[in-house]
């Protein structure tokens, strides 16, 4: 995993890739800080942080569109796969690389509230608690990133997928707001969300009697549910689709708060990526 | 070394390796042949645990590929057909890279990998970008990687694709060597290739094996007869005259005869008729007919001759 982290991070910096990233991200969160704090005379620095979480769209699909496109383009998986380490390593490598370029970056900015400081009080906690949730949804986005890039064929095509997966989390939580919240419609929605694995389930395994007996067992819960336990399908949509809001949980940070659930969250949702990375990897020597 | 039990390999509907088995025995130097696409590279990134098999079973020195596969790829040292790398580093640079990722203790590493670019003769390019380096260079770093950390087995994907005939002979020498210390699998669609390294040839054509032997037996077993037995020669003369002179001779089994190359020349095929040995006779019947011999050869099929026989049979059966 060593070996890969440090070979990765070099690359980034032997290629235009790293230091674009790096321009990028300054020269947007630069132009941000004059405009919003410094020419205004405005000390909100977790506001600006806050507002800065847009950048990601952009820079997040730079970092990790090459991750694992040009290992096949090159066909340098084949060292890596056949070398004498297991597939975690690999993805941990390469996504602890990108992340260190994103730490790097994120600790250039630390000059900004250094310079504020010098002309009024910040409330410093405030500022390492939104600095450790930009952290955070970063390192979800870099996993998001990842993955997208280990599943799509092209650099171009890991690109856009990866900004249009970043682009949903972030109005997805807008939506949320105008989906229905009634009951029935709570149960359509668990119903298609039941379908989904249940199809993936047969096309992977064409094997009919065992889809129908999970089908059989989930509808039975379902309809239990639905006699006993109704008010659990109330809002279910915007419920669920709650659980992919990435930036709603920053929210706590910017606060001050630092609160467990979110950061919990936060590992968890990179950790459910780099997983299916994982998967993803291995379901390639099989099919 | 390499043990392969039934094994197989399909992409979607496609077969591309059926159903083979095949032993590969510690020390040889073994060649896969077979024509673009008979499935020796899909059997190559099996073996190396690139790609899993579809049914069947490896074992490298007795350990499951598929169940313990980080064991098994320490012992491997794999040459893709297309070399895998990172065009961005240096050579120096990449090496490296490779040395740690596959694990060689730290104390061993500078003097690997002085061995290694000795060996295969890239310390003049050890600063350049690997981008920027020709073909060759790059089919050598290829196999620089493939030999760090000096595994037991080593898995070449048309190790001297793409090389000048210099090139060529030096790596074919190079394997040579390393075949002393090691096992060596290689590929090529290329005959000579196989025939002046290898021990022994798997034919593989259509995901099958189609023949397994020593480069020579393969040839003597094609040509039908003992090795000695067929001979091939060129005569200064009319055939006629050249038939006249040896349908005498006892011992003859069969003979041929027919024009030669060119104008003057005629050409004759013979076989004795038992295991005795006929060329003296041949020499004397012809010298006493006046018509010298310009050339005389054991007439073995060559391994094309042995390929194009063995992957045609298939294709017909």
């Amino acid at each position: 995993m060593l070996a890969i982290f440090k070979k990765e991070l070099k690359s980034y910096f032997l290629t235009p890739t790293g230091w674009i990233f790096l321009a990028v991200f300054l020269l947007v969160s630069g132009i941000s800080f004059a405009t919003q704090l410094v020419f205004p005379g405005n000390s909100q620095y977790t506001m600006f942080l806050t507002g800065l979480l847009f950048v990601y769209l952009f820079v997040v699909p730079l970092l990790t569109m090459r991750i694992f496109t040009d290992e096949k383009r090159f066909k340098t998986d084949q060292l890596l796969l056949t070398g004498p380490s297991n597939l975690w390593g690999i993805v941990m490598g390469k996504f602890l690389a990108a992340l260190a370029v994103f730490l790097i970056t994120i600790a250039v900015t630390f000059i900004y509230p250094l310079l504020l400081s010098f002309h009024g009080k910040l409330d410093w906690p405030m500022i390492i608690g939104t600095y450790i949730g930009f952290v955070l949804l970063g390192a979800a986005f870099i996993a998001i990133g990842v993955f997208v890039s280990q599943v799509s064929e092209g650099v171009v095509s890991a690109a856009v997928l990866t900004f249009c997966a970043i682009i949903i989390t972030f109005i997805i939580d807008f939506m949320q707001q105008y989906m229905p919240t009634t009951e029935p419609s709570g149960l359509v929605w668990a119903v298609i969300l039941i379908a989904l694995p249940l199809s993936w389930l047969y096309s992977s395994g064409k094997n009919w009697a065992v889809t129908a007996a999970v089908a059989l067992v989930l509808a039975v819960m379902l309809l239990l549910f639905w006699f006993f336990g109704r008010t659990l399908f109330f809002g279910l949509i915007g419920k669920s689709l709650g659980w992919l809001s990435l930036t709603r949980r920053f929210g706590s940070f910017s606060m001050g708060i630092l609160s467990l659930d979110a950061i919990l969250y936060y590992l968890s949702f990179s950790g459910f990526f780099l997983f299916m990375t994982v998967q993803s990897l291995e379901k390639r020597r099989w099919s | 070394m390499i043990r392969a039990e039934n094994l197989s390999r399909h992409f979607g509907r496609i077969e591309a390796v059926r159903d083979i088995d095949f032993h590969i025995r510690k020390g040889e130097i073994t060649g896969l042949l077979g024509p673009n696409g008979a499935g020796k590279s899909t059997t190559m990134n099996m073996i190396t645990g690139y790609l899993a098999p579809s049914a069947g079973k490896i074992s490298i020195d007795g350990i499951d590929i598929v169940e313990s596969p980080e064991d098994a790829k320490k012992l491997i040292g794999y040459l893709p057909e297309q070399p895998p790398l990172y065009l961005d580093l240096t050579v120096d640079e990449y090496l490296d890279f490779v040395t740690e990722f596959k694990r060689v203790p730290k104390n061993r590493r500078k003097a690997d990998l002085e061995t290694i670019r000795d060996l295969v003769k890239i310390g003049d390019v050890r600063k350049r970008l690997i981008k920027n380096l020709s073909k060759g260079y790059k089919q050598r770093v290829g196999l620089a990687q493939a030999l760090v950390g000096n595994p037991p087995l080593l898995i070449l994907d048309e190790p001297t694709i793409g090389l000048d005939p210099k090139q060529i002979i030096e790596i074919r020498e190079l394997i040579r060597d390393l075949g002393k210390e090691h096992t060596v699998v290689l590929s090529s669609h290329i005959l000579p290739e196989i025939s002046a390294t290898c021990h022994r040839i798997l034919i593989i054509d259509k995901g099958k094996i189609v023949a397994s032997d020593s480069p020579e037996n393969l040839s003597g077993r094609l040509s039908g007869a003992s090795g000695a037995a067929r001979q091939k020669l060129l005569i200064k003369g009319d055939a006629d005259a050249v038939q006249a002179a040896l349908e005498n001779i006892p011992a003859m089994g069969s003979l041929s005869t027919g024009k030669g190359p060119e104008d003057g020349l005629s050409e004759a095929v013979i076989a004795a008729a038992g295991e005795g040995d006929i060329r003296e006779d041949v020499f004397r019947a012809l010298a006493a007919a006046d018509l010298p011999i310009l050339q005389m050869g054991p007439m073995d099929l060559s391994l094309e001759e042995i390929f194009l026989n063995l992957t045609t049979t298939e294709e017909e059966a």
